[in-house]
């Protein structure tokens, strides 16, 4: 499956060590965050996109929502490397499914991959990034970055999975997530258990989760 | 059979490894900077907030829990830290991680490891958890396994050996630590000055740990030293190191003395 995606999209994702994105491209183009581009070899053309690409409406939404993302359009022939803050980089392959991560962690994705905003409800509350997401949906490569290498784990139906909202970074297919508040009288007396917020994910998908936890609201309690 | 059903990834050789409960180590590290936990209606110290995701079903305890009150008798002699600590108990396969640090395991058999408290993560009850005589150090003793982390990887050296005092991560089987000078810098006049104000060439390696006596002495690769963690103070009383508070992290120095069986001010169990 997903084959006719892979011949459509020629740019090739490729990790050069853990730290830097290496794009093989043929004339065609990737969507990248702003200034993120370390090196290239060969003919590149760089074009600042308004708005994350999307649009008009893309350009409204994201406005509204507080998930700005600031894109530029690579094209040309050759190698283009991509890094940020030396973060790790993690690749992920769309096959027609939804990726869902923070705007912060998204480097760079396939130009034929559509991105868009997502609502996240009390996840994103807890994680103190706000109410609204990024979703990337299609067929092709993405790059996310992490705060150390991500753990990629699997949630099928008979494996639901808990993740600490300061360690999730990204996750990709068909999840119901719901957020668990384990808040208890114990917690306001400073005794609780120190993972007072979780998001619980089911269904069938990946999730992506980083080795080390953002400041969230839930931090110590 | 779900897209996701294939370990490895889509197919691809750039794909990441997918780990799921069937594939995760037991016990064991995932990556450098991830460890994975196995809960078969078991139970784990951790450190508050190290746990980054879990299969299964566990619960979250404070160690000042009424029901865990047997456990902490026997394995968790430090109480005056206690607001820093949580007890894992259920079943199934938990990821602990912190800050993107090496962390690694390390099996005891009967025997007894002094480490820097901002270095351990988590515990078996098994194990004691004891404070150290040395300040800022925490000992544990008795068979099971812990995990630390620490900044780059860890290496064992055999003592005798002097070592940089920010490379120390612990000791394991009681050599001997006490602090050595070098000194051309202590005795003199000039020594003493140079010593004190840098001038004249200071190396920053005039001091350093010594350990002499059988044993372990565990160091990381680097210098920069983890986020101390508070160990609590110790009750005064006279022959006791680090005894009426002095020894305190930032967090507590801004606090007065504190009182036996304190278990921590609001500020640090809120994070502020």
């Amino acid at each position: 499956m997903g084959t006719a995606g892979y011949l459509r999209c020629v740019a090739m994702f490729r990790l050069q060590g853990s730290k830097v994105l290496a794009v093989d491209m043929t004339g065609d183009a990737v969507k990248a965050k702003n200034g993120s581009m370390v090196a290239y070899d060969g003919q590149m053309a760089f074009k600042k996109m308004s708005g994350g690409g999307e649009g008009l409406r893309g350009m409204v939404t994201r406005r509204l929502t507080g998930e700005q993302m600031t894109v530029m359009e690579v094209k040309g022939h050759g190698t283009c490397w991509f890094a940020d803050r030396a973060s790790e980089i993690n690749l992920v392959n769309l096959q027609g499914d939804k990726l869902y991560v923070e705007s912060s962690n998204l480097l760079a994705t396939d130009a034929g991959l559509r991105t868009g905003t997502s609502f996240t409800g009390m996840r994103g509350a807890s994680q103190g990034n706000g109410l609204f997401t990024t979703t990337v949906e299609g067929h092709g490569q993405a790059a996310i970055m992490s705060d150390g290498p991500a753990v990629v784990l699997r949630v099928s139906s008979q494996y639901p999975l808990t993740v600490d909202p300061g360690a999730y970074v990204a996750h990709q297919g068909n999840l119901r997530q719901s957020f668990q508040s384990g808040v208890t009288f114990r917690t306001l007396m400073g005794e609780g258990g120190g993972e007072a917020f979780q998001i619980r994910f089911e269904g069938d998908g990946l999730v992506y989760v980083q080795p080390s936890e953002r400041n969230t609201i839930a931090g110590d309690v | 059979m779900s897209p996701y059903g294939t370990p490895g990834g889509f197919g691809t050789p750039a794909g990441p490894t997918v780990f799921d409960p069937a594939t995760l180590p037991c016990d064991d590290n995932v990556n450098a900077y991830t460890f994975c936990v196995e809960l078969k209606g078991s139970q784990w110290f951790l450190q508050k907030g190290k746990m980054i995701a879990y299969y299964g079903s566990m619960e979250f305890n404070g160690v000042g829990h009424g029901r865990l009150d047997r456990l902490v008798r026997t394995s968790f002699h430090s109480p005056l830290h206690a607001s820093d600590w949580v007890v894992a108990e259920g079943s199934g396969k938990m990821l602990l991680a912190d800050r993107a640090f090496d962390v690694n395991s390390y099996d005891l058999e009967d025997g007894n490891l002094t480490i820097r408290s901002g270095n351990l993560l988590a515990f078996q009850p098994t194990l004691a958890l004891k404070q150290s005589i040395v300040p800022g150090f925490l000992t544990l003793i008795g068979t099971g396994k812990f995990v630390a982390a620490s900044n780059g990887p860890v290496v064992f050296m055999e003592p005798p050996i002097r070592v940089d005092p920010q490379a120390l991560v612990g000791w394991a089987d009681c050599p001997s630590p006490c602090h050595h000078y070098d000194h051309g810098y202590m005795t003199g006049v000039m020594g003493g000055l140079r010593a004190l104000t840098g001038l004249g060439g200071a190396s920053g390696e005039e001091h350093q740990f010594e350990f002499v006596g059988a044993g372990t002495v565990l160091l990381q690769s680097t210098e920069t030293l983890l986020a101390e963690q508070a160990t609590g103070a110790v009750p005064s009383g006279a022959g006791v190191p680090g005894a009426g508070g002095t020894h305190t992290s930032p967090s507590q120095t801004a606090g007065t003395q504190r009182l036996p069986g304190q278990l921590g001010d609001l500020q640090r169990r809120f994070g502020l």
